[in-house]
This record gives structure tokens, sequence and C-alpha cells, in this order.
């Protein structure tokens, strides 16, 4: 029997309709992935299913859990099934832990209230929750002694604790690296057991494709395909699939070789801290004209670190960066991982082009020109950065950047919050500049295949990558 | 310039409650400057025979306890107290943007020492560092000014190093830089626009507290000398004579009470 079934699921808001009919069937033992991208109406859907909706949107439709049978219309309903029938594990967990709350009291707290334990066998409950997912030893700990990964399980302990058979994930990897999203995917996969209902919302091709089980395809509220995951990676039916699939990175061909120009920056034995956390050392390379350079590692390995230390941003705790012979002062660039926070909150995006236009001494018609060779509306520039897209935006911090005429451009993370076409439209560009205007790029991901597939040289931070101590640390060299 | 004719931005509309509040300014605003014009009269003009008689043509709030024309002693009233406190809150303001500036760029010794200096001139009462300061100071006027200055920059200041901190942070200004922007740009662009919000409503809230101020200690016969109208004299003045001339007491009051209410609604909504 089906633990979860939602048949004929519309979202409307007033005469505009956001989900177009929907039906779906959670089986035990066999999750089943939502994708889509920003705005393809996914979490509108998770949403209508609990009984979530904001205020203003309403919901049509039958909800089907377990012997319950509920109109998606009265979402007041809904509520005595969370945590009992329904758990849902938030975006960003961490962030969802009470800061003041030790992990034990997190979990208790859920299995006194939702199931209605008294408090010595909502602990005793609690501890063993922690013991089955080896954090025993973490019962007294707070929010912020946990570790990302074990708080994310802290988490799922929690949203579990009502004894809810059907856990809903949205967007469980957001912001997590390539290693973090292959543990959760794998924690996620194994709560679920034989008899658990899994339903994942995500726009992460790699998370769906460890997940496997069954997979719906959603485009601006509509289902575009449906059918077994490994059945759609294998062969795609629908155009928009294909496009993204092939819009993921482990999907791109690699990059054909550059032939590199003029050392543009090296270092030699270039080690870095930051706020007295050493990061990495001995690192020596040298970074030529028209040449990606591929820097990739788990978070906090120091990879933005190192583009913030070339641009001359971090004084290095030893070793030397030259320049080579740069065309001037300013042609070292960098691109954010989020640009809406590059740009001057208050201003159009004309403005800042203009300033920077004025600055750089160019001609109006280089905008114009840019404006083409990026495919970007000119319209676009009577906005304000947070009335514009991510990728969008992107590409016009890449105009900015591109009027200074730079020799080096640092791009940090500057995909990592767009959907996967956009992603590989604005890495595209930017590799397509870097061999055109012979510009040195290092692109900074945590995407290795991403890396693996765009760039000339690679330098993994990674653990394996480089070695972390001062003295048994032999050079990593990359380019030299 | 096809593609950077770029429209200008839409004018921020005013909430209610703020236009309650510059509909409040603008009327005491006018009874103070306006009236005068078209009622000409003496504040301190004297008539015994006329003490705490009631409004009339040439008096239309009537007289108080030496026959001297409501009036136009709160017109006067009216124009001294808010120009004092202006004038402090402008200087308080300028010196709280200039060193919130300079201790969010430079930090260091000068950002410990500032600091230590804002948080010990917080821990005084304001009421009696304006009292020292008056003191001290020859002149009445310029007392008040000085005194409202030492005792509101702070706040400007520990605002605006606040907020010039967290922006120099951010990756907008980062950018700038990289881009080769200079620091006057920086401080137009990224900086200001950030902070005007606030120094609006801090300005609004300072000119309150500083009318407040002036009209407290005129109250305790500690401010402003008789005769000169101010606020806090004037009710002190009238409060003995409650019962006869309910009238001449009641409009400074109430005077007081509008100007304090609508800088008060100026500043509370603010938005970003």
């Amino acid at each position: 029997m089906s633990l979860l079934k939602a048949e004929d699921i519309t979202v409307r808001d007033g005469p505009a309709t956001l989900l177009e009919p929907l039906s779906l069937r959670l089986e035990p033992g066999e999750p089943l992935v939502i994708l889509g991208e920003t705005g393809s109406g996914k979490s509108l859907m998770a949403q209508a299913i609990m009984g979530t909706l904001p205020p203003g949107l309403e919901a049509k439709g039958q909800v089907g859990v377990g012997k319950h049978m509920l109109n998606a219309a009265a979402p007041q309903r809904f509520r005595g099934l969370w945590g009992r029938e329904i758990g849902v594990l938030p975006q960003e967990p961490w962030l969802s832990l009470d800061p003041l709350m030790q992990a034990r009291s997190q979990i208790a707290e859920a299995h006194r209230l939702v199931r209605g334990l008294d408090r010595p066998n909502a602990t005793t409950r609690a501890e063993a929750d922690l013991a089955a997912l080896g954090l025993a030893g973490a019962a007294n700990k707070y929010p912020h002694e946990l570790s990302g990964g074990m708080a994310q399980r802290v988490a799922i302990a929690a949203a579990r604790a009502g004894g809810a058979r059907i856990v809903i994930a949205d967007e469980p990897t957001k912001g997590l690296d390539a290693a973090r999203r292959d543990d959760v995917a794998r924690l996620l996969l194994s709560e679920m057991g034989q008899i658990g209902g899994l339903l994942i919302i995500t726009h992460d091709l790699a998370l769906a494709r460890m997940v496997g089980g069954r997979m719906i395809v959603l485009r601006s509220g509509k289902i575009v395909e449906q059918g077994t995951t490994n059945q759609i990676f294998a062969a795609p039916q629908h155009p928009y699939t294909k496009e993204l699939l092939a819009a993921d990175p482990e999907n791109w061909t690699p990059r054909q070789r550059a032939g590199s120009g003029q050392t543009v920056v090296s270092t030699s034995g270039l080690a870095v801290e930051r706020a007295g956390q050493h990061l990495f050392s001995k690192i020596t390379l040298d970074i030529h004209a028209g040449e990606v350079l591929g820097v990739t590692g788990p978070s906090g390995c120091g990879k933005s670190s190192l583009g913030d230390a070339l641009l001359g941003l971090l004084k290095p705790a030893a070793g030397t960066i030259t320049r080579g012979s740069e065309k001037h002062a300013f042609a070292f660039q960098k691109l954010y991982q989020d640009p809406v926070a590059a740009f001057p909150r208050k201003r159009t995006l004309g403005r800042t082009i203009y300033d920077t236009l004025t600055l750089s001494g160019g001609r109006p018609n280089e905008v114009d020109a840019l404006l083409a060779r990026l495919g970007l509306d000119p319209r676009l520039l009577a906005r304000r950065p947070d009335a514009v897209s991510g990728g969008e935006l992107q590409r016009v911090s890449l105009l900015r950047v591109l009027l200074r005429n730079p020799s080096f451009i640092v791009a940090d993370e500057p995909t990592s919050r767009l959907d996967p076409i956009t992603q590989a439209q604005v890495i595209s560009l930017l590799t397509e500049i870097a061999a055109q205007d012979d510009v040195a790029v290092m692109l900074v991901s945590h995407d290795a295949a991403l890396i693996r597939n765009t760039s000339d040289e690679v330098l993994d931070l990674g653990p394996h990558g480089v070695p972390d101590t001062f003295e048994n640390a032999t050079d990593v060299r990359v380019g030299t | 310039m096809s593609t950077l004719d770029f429209a200008t931005a839409p004018q921020a509309q005013l909430s209610p409650s703020r236009m309650i509040g510059v509909v409040l300014i603008m009327s005491v605003a006018a009874v103070s400057l306006l009236g005068p014009l078209i009622l000409p009269g003496d504040p301190l003009a004297q008539s015994l025979t006329k003490a705490l008689a009631g409004p009339e043509v040439g008096a239309p709030l009537g007289y108080d306890h030496l026959g001297r024309s409501v009036f136009h002693r709160l017109a006067d009233a009216l124009r001294l107290s808010p120009v004092i406190a202006l004038a402090a809150v402008m200087m308080a303001c300028a010196a709280g943007l200039i060193l919130g500036t300079l201790t969010a760029t430079k930090g260091g010794w000068i950002d410990k020492g500032l600091v230590m200096l804002a948080d010990a001139l917080l821990a005084l009462p304001g009421l009696l560092l304006i009292l020292i300061v008056l003191a001290m100071v020859p002149g009445t006027v310029v007392g008040f000014w000085a005194g409202l200055s030492l005792v509101l920059w702070v706040e400007f200041f520990r605002l605006t190093r606040a907020a010039t901190r967290e922006t120099l942070a951010s990756p907008a200004v980062q950018a700038s830089r990289l881009l080769g922007f200079g620091p006057v740009y920086i401080f137009r662009v990224d900086i200001w626009p950030e902070i005007a919000p606030m120094m609006l409503t801090a300005a609004a809230f300072g000119t309150a507290t500083a009318i407040m101020a002036i009209a407290a200690l005129g109250f305790v016969h500690v401010g402003m000398r008789a005769p000169t109208p101010e606020l806090g004299l004037m009710m002190v003045e009238l409060l003995p004579y409650w019962r006869e001339a309910p009238l001449a007491l009641l409009s400074p009051v109430i005077a007081t009470f509008a100007l304090l209410l609508g800088l008060t609604l100026l500043a509370g909504s603010r938005e970003t």
C-alpha cells in the first residue's frame, strides 16, 4: 500500500496557476525525487502536500496519508499529521536547531510533545535515537559544538521522533560540498529503511542520482517527465530533461587545453592563515594568460583564501606572490559567490556599470558590445541588483569586471547558487572569455566534476591534495 | 548612450504615520514663523492690567501673569528651542559621521580611544553634562548648543561606526576597491546609502531629545533665563495660575507635545 498518495494537486495564486494538476505516489522503501530548478513549483508542491502553503495561495486535490484521506483545500486538517505521519527535514537543518538546547533535549522535546511520552521516557528514547545514529557522545552538546553532519543527524532524529514514516526533505543538500552531500544522501536512504517513505525535493542532479528510486521532473509547475531515476538519467525523453542532464558538470565535455601564454601570477612556497587558523602551506604555482586553473576541495580548506591572497586581499603567512607584467594596477579582479552582495545595494546596475566605465575611461559602445556578447538584455541595467535573477546578475558582474580589461579573474564559487542550466551558461562564458581575451581565470568550486571538466590545471586543496603540516610537507606544484 | 539611459528609481512613498509627523511639524513651524507676520506683537511687552486675561484679537491665546501675549511668546519659544536643537543635531551628526567613519576605516588605537570616550560620555546623565557645559560656557544659547552636541554625537558615532564596519567588510566594497574606486566613491555609493536612513531617524530623535532637554532645564529654572520666552520656562511660570488661565498654561504644553510627537513619528517608521 502506498504511504502517500496525492491526486490532482493544484496550487493557485488568485487567477495564476502555479502548479498544474499533479499526482504522485510514495511507496515504502522506494524514494521519490522531485527535480526542478528554482521557480519550478517543487517546494509549493511539497507545501501543498503538507498543508503548509503560505496564506494567499490555495491548493486543490486529495492527499491520502496512510488511512487518512484529506482535502488539500483545507490545510488546517493536516496539522494532526505533522510529526506523527509526515516528518519534515528543513532546509539547512543546522539553522533549525535551537541554539540553546542540547542535542538530547532537542529530540526528547519532540518525543514528549508530539508522541506524548513523559519526561524520563522521552529522554531515554532520545538517547537511544542518538546512539542509533552514532551520536551517543553528543547528547550533551549544543548545536554550535556539533559539526554540520552531526547537526543534520540530530535534526533528522528530531524530525523522526514523532514516529513519522514519511520524511519530506526540501533541498537537503543546499549549501553542502560534495563529500557532505554524499553523506546526507546515504543517511537519508538508511533512515528510510525498508518501510519508510522518502520524498526529496532538489535541484541537485548528483543527489538525485545517488538516491535513485523514482523521479518527477518539474518545470514551471508542470510535470515534464517521470519514471525511474535510472531510466531518466540513462535515456531522457523530453528536451528539457535532456538539457538539464547535459548541464550536469559530470556530463560536460572536458575543455580543450589552450596554449598557455605569459605568466600572469606565480607563487612560491605560499602558506595562508585566516583568523589565526593554518589553511595550507608550500603551494607553488604559475598561472598563465588564457589558462583556467581549477581549485577544489571541501569547505573550509582555504580555496577562497588562496584567491584572496593572489588578489592581494589577504597577506600570506609565508612564501611569495609575484605578479607578471600586468596591464595596469587593477587588472586582478574577482567574481563573487553571491553577486547580489557584490553590487551597491541601492544603485541601479546601469549606474554602477557606468561608474566603472568612466573609471576605466572606456566608451559607452563597449558596454553595448559586452551586453550582446554575454547575452544580456540592456533593460536589466535599469534595475537594482536584487531585482535580477542570479544567473543574469553573475553575467553583469562579469561585464563589470571585463570593463576593467583584466588579466586575471578569481571566480569564487561563481555558480554554486545557480541552477544547473544557468551554471553551464555562466561557466562556458567564463572559459570562453579566458581563451578569447587571454585572461587567466582561477575557478574555485567545491564541485570536483565541474573543475575537472573546465580547467587546464587542477589544484585540490582537500585532505588528500595538500599535506597540511609544515614539517613533512613536500611542495605542491601546479603549472610550473 | 542607448543602454546606459537607465530609469531613475521611483520616489519612496511617505508612510501614513510619517505623513502625520510631517504635518504636525509643519503646523508648529507655521505658527512660529507665519504667526508673528500675520499678527505682529511684542513677546516681551507687559501690560499688567491684562494679566491672565482671556483671548482677544491681538492675543489669540490670552495673556500671562505679567500681561504678555502668550501667542507671541509661544511663537518666539517655538523658534528658539528647535533652532538650538537643530544646530546641535547638525554638529553632532557631522562629528559622529566623521569620527565613526574614521574609526571604522582606521581601527587600532583611534578606534579604541574614541569608543572608550563615547562609552564614558554615555555613562553620564545627559542633563548633567549639559549643566556642566552651561556653567562653563558664557551665553546660554551657545552653552546649550555645545552641551547638546556633546551628548548627542555619541549615538551618531556608534551608528556610523557599526554600519560602516559592516559595509566595509562586504563583498560590494571589496569589489569596488578591486575595480579601483577611491574612498570617496566607496563612501558615497556603498556606505552613505546604508547609513543615511539611520541618520535621519537618529536626527529626528536627537532633535526631540534636545528640545525636551532645553524645556526640562527651563522648567527647573536652570536653563534659559527669564524673560526669554522658552517652552519649559513658560510652563513653570504659568503653572501657579492653572486655575485662572488654563489656556495660557496649555498652549506651550500642547505645542511642545505636538512638536515632539511630530519628530518621533517622523523618526519612527523608517523603511530601508
